[in-house]
C-alpha cells in the first residue's frame, strides 16, 4: 500500500510542481504584495506595512454602523464601497439566474428530438465560443442610443429609444444583457451532456407510476443534474464575480459617470490606472475571501442528498 | 478479447514517473532557455499606433535593416495594444523584470513610467546624449531633469477638421459656429435623428474637455501639480459643450469610434480630432481643412488643446547585449529622415528641428494650421497627477453632458475627487 502511494505521488508530482507555480506562489505573492507599502512611488522598494490596507477596507466596510442608526440607511447608499459590493452581488446574481434557466432551458429543447438538431447547437454555443473582447465591443456598438440596432429594433416595435449609457440602471443592464448572451451556452452544454447521461428508464417508470412532465423533471431530471450543475454554478459564480471584461468593455470604464464598477473593475482601477498596488492586493484578497465564503455554501448544498 | 498488460511493479513506477518528470523538467528550462537566447538578439517594440503609423514603423524598420547590415543577427519585433493595455502590460512585465526594449505612445505615460524606476533615462544608452540637441526641447519628456523618451512627433492636439463638401468656410469664432453648426445640422425626414450632425467629437473623454476650459481662460493643472478644476472656467466649458448636446447639433451619445464613423461617412460638416486621423480621412475621399478650434466669443480666447510628443523609451531591465542595436534603432525612428516621412504621410509634426524645417511643411498649408493649434494649446504635463485630473474629470463630464448635474458643482465634484485620488495615490 505503501508503495502504490508513494507511486501516486510520484505520479502527481509534476502536476503539484506546475500548480506550487501557478497557483500557490502567485497566491502567496498577492498576499506579500497585500501587506506592503508597494505603490508607484515605493515600486522599487516596497516595504512591509503590516494590515493598513486590510484596516482601510475594514473602515469602510464598517463606516456607516458607526453612525447612529436611523442613519444606516442613507449612509449605506451613500458608501462607495456599499455601492460597488450590491451592485457586484445583484450583477452576479442576474447573471447566474439567467445563465442556469437559458442554459438548462435550451439543454431541455437540444436535447429532444428536433429536425436539424446540430445546427442549433453550434449556433447557440456560438456567443461562448466567440471572445468576450470582440463581444463585448460589438455589443456597445449594439447599444448606442441613436445608431445601435438594438433601439434601432425597439423603435420598429414603437419602443422609445433606450438611453442605454447615460441612465444607471441601463448602464448596468447593457453589460448584464451582454454577459447572459455570452455566458448561458456553458450551462448550457453542461446540462446537455447531464441530461444525456440520464437513464431513460427512470423516465419510463415515472411515466407508469403517472408522473407529469412537470414532476418528471422537478423527481427525475432536476436532482440528476444537480452534480453536474452545482460544480457549474460554482464555476460561474467565480467567473461572473470577477468578470472583468464585459462590464469594462460594454460600459467604457463605467458609464455612466463611473457608476457601473464592480470590485474587479475597481480593483483592476486603483492597481494600473492610481498605480496602488499594495491596496489593490488586499481589496482581492478580500474578494477572494467572499468568494471563499460563497462557495464553501454551495459545497454545503452539494452535500445535501435530495434523492 | 483486449490483451492485459503486465501491470507496473512498484519498483519500475517510480522511474517511470521520475522519467517523466525528468523529460518535462528537460523540456521546460530548455524552452525557456530558447526565448532567452532569442531575447539577447531580439529588440522588441511596444506601442499603440494608429494602423497607419504601424504600417509606416515597418516600412521604417525595413529600411533601417537595410541601412545597418551590422544587426543583421538581430531581429525586431512590434507588439500593438491598446492604449491602457499597454500601460498596464509594461507595468507587470516590469514587475518581472522583462518587458520591451522599447515602449512606444504619448509622453504623459512616461512620468509614472519614470518614477516607478521603469525606464532609462536617454542620456544612460550608448550615444543617447548627443541625440538630445537635435529636438525641440519643449518636445523632450523631462522629468526630475532627466530625459525619458525621444520623440518621432509632436503635437498629438486636436484641432477642427471639416469636410469641405459641406462647410464653405470655416468658423473662427464660437457665436459663428455655432449658427454653422445648426445649418449643417439635418434631419429629412423629420424623425428627430438627423442624418447629417454639424459637430462629432467624442462626447465621453475630458481630452475633448480641456481645450474648451482654455478658451474660457482656464486650466486644469497649475505649475505644482495641483488641480485647478473648481474654477469658472470650467463650469463655462462645461455649459458650453452641454449646451452643444441640447442644441442637437452632436450625436446624443457619441464615443470616438462613432464619431469617426460618421465623419467618414460624410454625415458630419465638423469632427475635432488628432493628427493620428487625418489621413484616414482622406484616404476614404474626405477633402478635409484643418483650422483652430474657434475663438470663445465670450471671452475672445483660444482654445488650448493639450500638446504632447509621441515618445520611445527604454526600458530600464533592457537586455545588455541589445543595447547598441536599440541606440540604434532608435535614433533612426526619431531620426529627420522618418520623421519627415511621417509629417508627409500623416501630416504630423516633427520634433526634430531638421525635419520640421523642411521648406515643404513650412508651405503646406495643413501643416501650417496644425502649428497655428500647437502654438495655441498648452503642453499636456507629464507627472502622475495628471492621471488623477483625467479621473476626476470624465465622470461629471458625463454627468453633465448627461444631464445630472449643473456645471458649477461638477467643476466643485471635480476638484475634490483629484485632491482626494492625488492624496491615495501619494499614501
Amino acid at each position: 500500500m505503501k508503495g502504490r502511494r508513494g507511486l501516486a505521488l510520484w505520479f502527481l508530482l509534476p502536476s503539484l510542481l506546475v500548480l506550487a507555480g501557478v497557483v500557490a506562489y502567485p497566491f502567496l505573492f498577492n498576499l506579500w504584495i497585500s501587506l506592503t507599502n508597494w505603490n508607484m512611488f515605493h515600486f522599487q522598494d516596497p516595504s512591509f506595512q503590516g494590515l493598513d490596507h486590510f484596516a482601510k477596507i475594514l473602515g469602510m466596510i464598517v463606516e456607516p454602523f458607526a453612525r447612529p442608526p436611523s442613519q444606516w440607511g442613507a449612509a449605506l447608499a451613500q458608501n462607495e464601497f456599499y455601492r460597488i459590493f450590491g451592485k457586484t452581488f445583484a450583477w452576479t446574481a442576474v447573471n447566474l439566474v439567467f445563465h442556469f434557466t437559458l442554459g438548462l432551458g435550451a439543454a431541455l429543447l437540444l436535447n429532444r428530438k428536433l429536425p436539424a438538431r446540430g445546427l442549433y447547437r453550434a449556433l447557440l454555443i456560438l456567443p461562448w465560443a466567440m471572445p468576450q473582447y470582440i463581444s463585448a465591443l460589438t455589443w456597445r456598438g449594439m447599444f448606442n442610443v441613436e445608431y445601435g440596432v438594438i433601439n434601432q429594433l425597439l423603435a420598429k416595435v414603437g419602443v422609445q429609444p433606450v438611453p442605454w449609457f447615460s441612465s444607471e440602471f441601463w448602464a448596468f443592464m447593457a453589460p448584464t444583457i451582454t454577459n447572459i448572451w455570452l455566458g448561458f451556452p456553458f450551462i448550457m452544454v453542461i446540462a446537455l451532456g447531464g441530461l444525456q447521461s440520464i437513464p431513460q428508464e427512470l423516465y419510463e417508470a415515472a411515466r407508469i407510476d403517472g408522473a407529469g412532465p412537470v414532476r418528471r423533471f422537478f423527481r427525475i431530471t432536476l436532482p440528476m443534474l444537480k452534480p453536474v450543475l452545482l460544480p457549474a454554478l460554482v464555476l460561474g459564480t467565480i467567473w461572473t464575480f470577477n468578470n472583468l471584461n464585459v462590464i469594462w468593455l460594454v460600459t467604457d470604464q463605467g458609464l455612466p459617470a463611473d457608476k457601473t464598477h464592480i470590485l474587479v473593475t475597481y480593483v483592476y482601477k486603483a492597481a494600473f490606472f492610481y498605480y496602488r498596488y499594495g491596496y489593490a492586493a488586499a481589496f482581492s484578497v478580500f474578494i477572494f475571501l467572499v468568494l471563499m465564503l460563497i462557495v464553501r455554501g454551495y459545497d454545503r448544498v452539494s452535500r445535501r442528498e435530495v434523492y | 478479447m483486449e490483451p492485459r498488460r503486465a501491470p507496473l511493479s512498484p519498483s519500475r513506477a517510480p522511474a517511470a514517473a521520475l522519467a517523466v518528470a525528468a523529460l518535462l523538467s528537460a523540456l521546460l528550462p530548455a524552452a525557456g532557455g530558447c526565448s532567452r537566447s532569442d531575447r539577447s538578439r531580439t529588440v522588441v517594440v511596444w506601442e499603440q499606433m494608429d494602423p497607419q503609423e504601424q504600417v509606416l514603423f515597418d516600412e521604417h524598420v525595413a529600411q533601417f535593416r537595410a541601412n545597418h547590415p551590422e544587426f543583421a543577427g538581430f531581429s525586431i519585433e512590434r507588439v500593438h495594444y491598446r492604449v491602457e493595455d499597454l500601460q498596464t502590460q509594461f507595468q507587470t512585465a516590469a514587475l518581472a523584470f522583462g518587458g520591451p526594449n522599447l515602449v512606444y505612445g504619448p509622453s504623459d505615460k512616461i512620468g509614472p513610467y519614470s518614477i516607478m524606476g521603469l525606464l532609462m533615462p536617454i542620456d544612460a544608452l550608448p550615444g543617447g546624449a548627443s541625440e538630445l540637441a537635435r529636438f525641440q526641447p519643449e518636445a523632450l519628456p523631462t522629468l526630475n531633469g532627466r530625459v525619458w523618451g525621444l520623440p518621432d512627433q509632436v503635437g498629438n492636439h486636436l484641432t477642427l477638421v471639416a469636410n469641405r463638401a459641406l462647410v464653405d468656410s470655416i468658423a473662427t469664432d464660437t457665436d459663428t459656429w455655432l449658427r454653422q453648426l445648426r445649418e449643417l445640422t439635418v434631419d429629412r425626414d423629420g424623425d428627430g435623428k438627423p442624418e447629417q450632425y454639424g459637430l462629432v467629437f467624442n462626447l465621453l473623454e475630458p481630452f475633448w474637455l480641456v481645450p474648451w476650459v482654455g478658451g474660457f481662460g482656464g486650466g486644469v493643472m497649475d505649475d505644482q501639480a495641483r488641480p485647478t478644476l473648481d474654477t469658472p472656467a470650467m463650469a463655462q466649458a462645461l455649459g458650453f459643450l452641454s449646451g452643444l448636446k441640447q442644441a442637437r447639433v452632436v450625436p446624443l451619445e457619441c464615443d470616438y469610434p462613432l464619431a469617426d464613423t460618421i465623419f467618414k461617412e460624410g454625415r458630419a460638416a465638423y469632427i475635432i480630432n488628432g493628427p493620428w486621423s487625418w489621413q484616414g480621412y482622406r484616404e476614404v475621399g474626405i477633402e478635409v481643412a484643418l483650422a483652430p478650434l474657434p475663438m470663445v466669443s465670450g471671452t475672445g480666447t483660444w482654445p488650448a488643446p493639450f500638446t504632447s510628443a509621441k515618445c520611445y523609451s527604454i526600458n530600464r531591465y533592457l537586455d545588455p547585449a541589445t543595447a547598441t542595436c536599440t541606440a540604434a534603432l532608435l535614433s533612426w525612428l526619431t531620426g529627420p529622415e522618418v520623421q519627415l516621412d511621417l509629417a508627409r504621410k500623416l501630416g504630423v509634426q516633427p520634433g526634430d528641428l531638421t525635419a520640421a524645417a523642411a521648406p515643404e511643411l513650412q508651405s503646406d498649408p495643413a501643416m501650417i494650421a496644425s502649428r497655428d493649434q500647437i502654438a495655441k494649446g498648452r503642453l499636456m504635463p507629464i507627472v502622475p497627477e495628471m492621471r488623477a485630473v483625467w479621473d476626476a474629470m470624465r465622470p461629471f463630464y458625463q454627468s453633465v453632458m448627461n444631464g445630472e448635474l449643473e456645471p458649477a458643482a461638477a467643476a466643485a465634484a471635480m476638484q475634490a475627487r483629484a485632491v482626494e485620488t492625488i492624496e491615495v495615490m501619494h499614501e
